[in-house]
């Protein structure tokens, strides 16, 4: 539940009621999950009118994407390399299917 | 998800003008696995491979290219790596499911990851589907908590609290 309260405030800035709509909980539920995300560090909040809106810090997810975006990008090399493969595979066939044909 | 297993997940899709039986070749033979697997500049050799849930994929890893030779050397480590992953699904022409462990990404401890492989035919053309799951399970949390605090733990631990 608090991980979808968190994807949900990755897309911005968000009342606690746009997001009692959206992860579809009881908003003592969200105000919860909310003060304890916000305890340690990963929430934070700024008045506007009568709303609190919340928001990510984004310090603490630099590292998580990092992670994300290196495993990311190491299986995207890997899959160049797949498909390199695959296409000398794709001619190996072709040229083995002529020879049989002669 | 439960208090002591948390994931993340990432989904890379690609599609291909091939037959399933040669996408499936390549990531279930000895010489498919050798022609593709591995990072640019290393060669892999296929030692072991017991392809069936439960079995295992054992092979080497070896520095070949000039310049990850000289990284390697450079780095004191040896020219040859011997890794592993284990078979969870064996599904032919379908599914693949194997797990491994991650210890290659610089500053983040090592931790078992889930691979799926879905292979979908459509047409001509088949779309290759991979998941990966990293478990982070309560080793990794244990680990954590013996110093090796990270932003990446102490989220998981957040979000899997009650």
């Amino acid at each position: 539940m608090r991980l979808r309260i968190v994807e949900t405030l990755r897309k911005g800035e968000q009342a606690v009621n746009d997001l009692v709509d959206k992860v579809d909980i009881h908003q003592s539920g969200v105000s919860r999950h909310l003060r304890i995300l916000h305890e340690a560090g990963f929430v934070q909040s700024r008045p506007e009118g009568q709303k609190r809106l919340y928001s990510l810090r984004p310090e603490p997810f630099r590292e998580i994407d990092a992670w994300v975006a290196n495993y990311r990008s190491f299986w995207e090399a890997r899959l160049d390399k797949f498909g390199h493969a695959l296409r000398r595979k794709q001619k190996r066939n072709l040229t083995k299917r002529k020879e049989s044909s002669k | 998800m439960s208090e002591n297993k948390t994931e993340q997940k990432i989904t890379i899709e690609r599609s291909y003008r091939a037959s399933v039986e040669d996408l499936w070749d390549l990531w279930t033979t000895k010489a498919g696995i050798e022609s593709w697997w591995g990072p640019d500049g290393f060669t892999t050799k296929v030692l072991k491979l017991d392809l069936r849930a439960g079995g295992e994929l054992r092979y080497e890893m070896t520095a070949t290219g000039p310049a990850q030779v000289e990284f390697m050397k450079r780095a004191g480590m040896p020219l040859t790596t011997k890794a592993q992953i284990n078979y969870t699904e064996v599904a032919t022409h379908r599914r693949l499911g194997y797990k491994h462990l991650a210890d290659f990404i610089p500053g983040i401890e090592p931790y078992d990851v889930e691979t799926l492989v879905e292979f979908h035919e459509k047409g001509q053309d088949v779309r290759m589907v991979l998941t990966f799951d990293a478990m982070h399970d309560e080793e990794w949390t244990r680990r954590m908590s013996m110093g090796h605090e990270s932003q990446l733990g102490k989220f998981e631990r957040v979000i899997a609290s009650k």
